[in-house]
């Protein structure tokens, strides 16, 4: 399997250390604007890995760029029959991938939109609950922490606009940095006041799960992240975040009682989802993805996917007790 | 006397918009028992 990484940050980079050392990967192409951080991948990567362009044929395309050019580079490589999986967490990103649906059904390939921490593998976790429930109600995600700094800068950016919500079979658009609500990740971060952002995680669980009554998403910010959040950033973000989190609580019936399942994970932003992104791309490359576009939240076989995440070293957790 | 005046004010209106930033959101309770867990074995089957 040839795969072609466009964008070799903190999270590309992961998923090229990925795919290099994947048996059923041949060759990988780097492709980045820097030059000296695109040979730095090459070099340190192993014999696999070939420096590339952005219109080089692959038997797969993983989208790692900063948000904003997502759509028009999925369009491309879908047009050429090469299934793409995006790791962007932009709304409008999004909204362009699963637009390609029609296209990527037509020449039977999969689009596998938001494949990161979250939305991405939360999207899995999210699916693995409601595997368990009769009937799902409500599925509520919340994050903690970024990757590189094109994350931080979504981070910084997400907390301005409107956050998009599903509520009662209807979109429901409310102001970013509203919505307080203490969420308990898993230690060492704990509890931590989210709020809403300009998230796509909405958009891609409610097409995964129909019927459906509200699915929402929410970031932890801290007061300065949201009074800072509608001025430019004030200093240059960190190279990488630190430790973050993802926490899904799903609500629903199952036999006979309603029931609520938490589930979480805790680890380097960027890795995991440097690693969900680059299983994504192998799952989709090998046909082991349904045809079309969306997000993670229809994974095939979930526990499958996430054993296969344990094996790289990203672990789900789930709570338990209560309030 | 303007000076102080001033200082009024900008105490005001900091108190202001700590208070909104303070009571926006229904916070919440932490747990009061129980604790996560990873999953393994019966939950990935």
């Amino acid at each position: 399997m040839r795969a072609l990484v466009i964008g070799a940050g903190a999270v590309g980079a992961r998923a090229i250390r990925q795919l290099v050392e994947s048996p059923e990967v041949d060759e990988v192409l780097v492709v980045d604007d820097d030059p000296v951080r695109q040979a730095a991948i090459v070099e340190t990567s192993g014999p696999k890995a070939s420096a590339g362009t952005e219109h080089a044929a692959a038997d797969a395309v993983l989208l790692a760029t900063p948000c904003g050019m997502h759509g028009a580079l999925a369009a491309h490589h879908v047009g050429e029959g090469r299934s793409v999986v995006s790791t962007s967490d932009s709304i409008e990103d999004v909204r362009a991938l699963l637009d390609l649906d029609a296209e990527a059904r037509a020449r039977k390939r999969s689009v596998v939109a938001g494949a990161s921490f979250s939305p991405g593998y939360s999207c899995v976790l999210a699916r693995h609950a409601v595997a368990r429930f009769d009937t799902v109600s409500e599925v509520h995600v919340a994050r903690s922490g970024t990757g590189g700094p094109a994350c931080a800068r979504q981070h910084h950016t997400a907390l301005t606009g409107q956050a998009l919500d599903w509520r009662e079979g209807g979109w429901q658009r409310r102001a970013a940095g509203s919505g307080r609500e203490l969420c308990w990740f898993p230690d060492p971060i704990g509890g931590a006041d989210c709020y809403r952002a300009e998230l796509p995680d909405a958009l891609l669980l409610v097409p995964a799960f129909p019927g459906v009554e509200r699915v929402t998403a929410r970031l932890a910010a801290t007061r300065r992240d949201r009074l800072s959040a509608h001025l430019p950033m004030l200093r240059k973000p960190h190279p990488e975040g630190l430790v973050g989190a993802v926490r899904v609580e799903v609500r629903g019936w199952r036999q006979g009682r309603s029931d609520v399942i938490v589930l979480g994970a805790l680890d380097r932003p960027a890795v995991a989802a440097g690693a969900t992104a680059a299983l994504a791309l192998r799952w989709a490359a090998s046909g082991r993805w349904p045809v079309g576009a969306a997000g993670l939240g229809v994974v095939p076989e979930p526990v499958r996917f996430l054993t296969e995440l344990v094996e790289v070293g990203i672990k789900a957790a789930m709570f338990e007790g209560g309030a | 006397m303007a000076l102080f005046r001033r200082a009024l004010v900008a105490l005001g209106l900091a108190g202001l918009i700590a208070a909104v930033l303070r009571l926006r959101g229904s916070g919440g309770t932490p747990p009061q028992h129980g604790g996560w867990r990873e999953l393994s074995g019966s939950d990935l089957s």
